[in-house]
């Protein structure tokens, strides 16, 4: 085509207008994501942990939702199963346990690892209607662990790592079972 | 629709005339590229592309005409991708990409009447001396839609119908009423599909 072709340059614009059409539409998710995080801070997260964790949470979730794909529809169900791990170490936060030493591991940590759990069945049961599909189970992975982190971190390393194992101890035999 | 349209008429229900020549494969097409687009496939952007914007021009010619609808359409197909991550898979694309295109020539054509009234000069507003401001406003009115009318019109009809308005009628008779009925016939046809009434 000519350069100065009228339909090209339409074409162009066109093509302009999408790009942009899916950005805005991906960056309807940020305000969830700031929701959480703002969540996280309010019940006595670190700052500055809050803060990192929603650096590299913000930017993933709205740029895999304006990529799009297998990858772009993980972001939602991710977010969604990440919201219980998230909220269940903040509430009992907020009832008035202390979560410290031994403490910690009585309450804090089982809720971390019961948040990871649902999270882990949530993402299996859709990644089934997926088609099982490797890049809509890693996103959705990546943003549940990120959000779930964000509350989990309550317990520190322990508690991220008991979410983590409560995704896979459930998502694991949901997914094993679908393949049969 | 890859042809022609015929005269077109601002205010004409265009989709029911342009939405069933378009064939059912071509739809189902369409609709299958929107879906795709609607999950950030770009591939599907080109052919979606080209099957959606003969339909839009289309439609905005027939709906505004001239290069208003050329206008319209380019916004609509702006629009239209614009919007492609909102697509929902269970709505026809083609209608969809209508209504869109069909509320973008009704704002196209609003903003030309708010302007024309703005631009509107003190002599031209004041109809008739001695008439009452509700005269003033029919009357007006009717101008306004006569003139938007005409604009939908063949050259040759508009010339004719000016030629009477002015006065000045060429020579060969016979000829020119043959012309000036048919024009007239045209304008009425026109309005009546505009207004519903004479």
């Amino acid at each position: 085509m000519e350069r100065n072709d009228p339909t090209l340059t339409l074409e162009t614009r066109a093509r302009r207008s999408y790009e942009l059409g899916r950005l805005r539409h991906a960056l309807r998710l940020a305000p969830f994501v700031i929701v959480a995080a703002a969540a996280a801070v309010a019940c006595g997260r670190p700052l500055l942990l809050a803060a990192a964790l929603t650096c590299v949470l913000l930017p993933l979730c709205v740029g895999l939702s304006f990529t799009g794909g297998p990858a772009g529809r993980g972001v939602v169900p991710g977010l969604l199963a990440g919201a219980p791990a998230l909220a269940m170490p903040l509430l009992i936060a907020t009832v008035g346990h202390a979560c410290f030493g031994e403490a910690c591991l009585s309450l804090c940590l089982p809720a971390c690892v019961v948040g990871g759990g649902i999270a882990g069945a949530v993402i299996a049961k859709l990644a089934v209607r997926q088609a099982r599909d490797p890049r809509f189970l890693a996103a959705a992975l990546a943003v549940a662990a990120l959000t779930g982190a964000l509350g989990c971190t309550i317990s520190g390393a322990a508690g991220v790592l008991g979410m983590l194992a409560g995704v896979v101890a459930a998502g694991t035999p949901l997914l094993v079972a679908a393949r049969r | 629709m890859r042809g022609r349209l015929s005269v077109p008429v601002p205010g004409l229900s265009a989709e029911p005339e342009v939405a069933p020549r378009v064939q059912s494969g071509e739809r189902a097409e369409l609709r299958r590229l929107m879906e795709r687009l609607a999950d950030g496939d770009r591939s599907a952007f080109r052919p979606a592309f080209a099957l959606l914007w003969p339909q839009l021009r289309a439609f905005a010619t027939r709906l505004v005409g001239g290069p208003d609808g050329e206008d319209a359409a380019q916004a609509a197909l702006l629009r239209v991708f614009s919007r492609a991550s909102e697509y929902d898979p269970g709505r026809d694309a083609l209608s969809w990409a209508l209504g869109i295109a069909a509320w973008e020539c009704r704002t196209l054509r609003r903003k030309r009447e708010r302007r024309r009234e703005q631009t509107a000069g003190p002599l031209e507003r004041l109809v008739a001396p001695g008439a009452t401001p509700e005269e003033a406003v029919i009357e007006r009115d009717l101008r306004l839609a006569a003139e938007e009318i005409a604009g939908t019109l063949r050259p040759l009809d508009l010339e004719t119908l000016l030629a009477v308005a002015s006065g000045a009628r060429p020579a060969s008779g016979a000829t020119f009423r043959k012309r000036l009925e048919r024009a007239l016939a045209r304008f009425r046809l026109a309005w009546r599909a505009k207004h519903g009434k004479e």
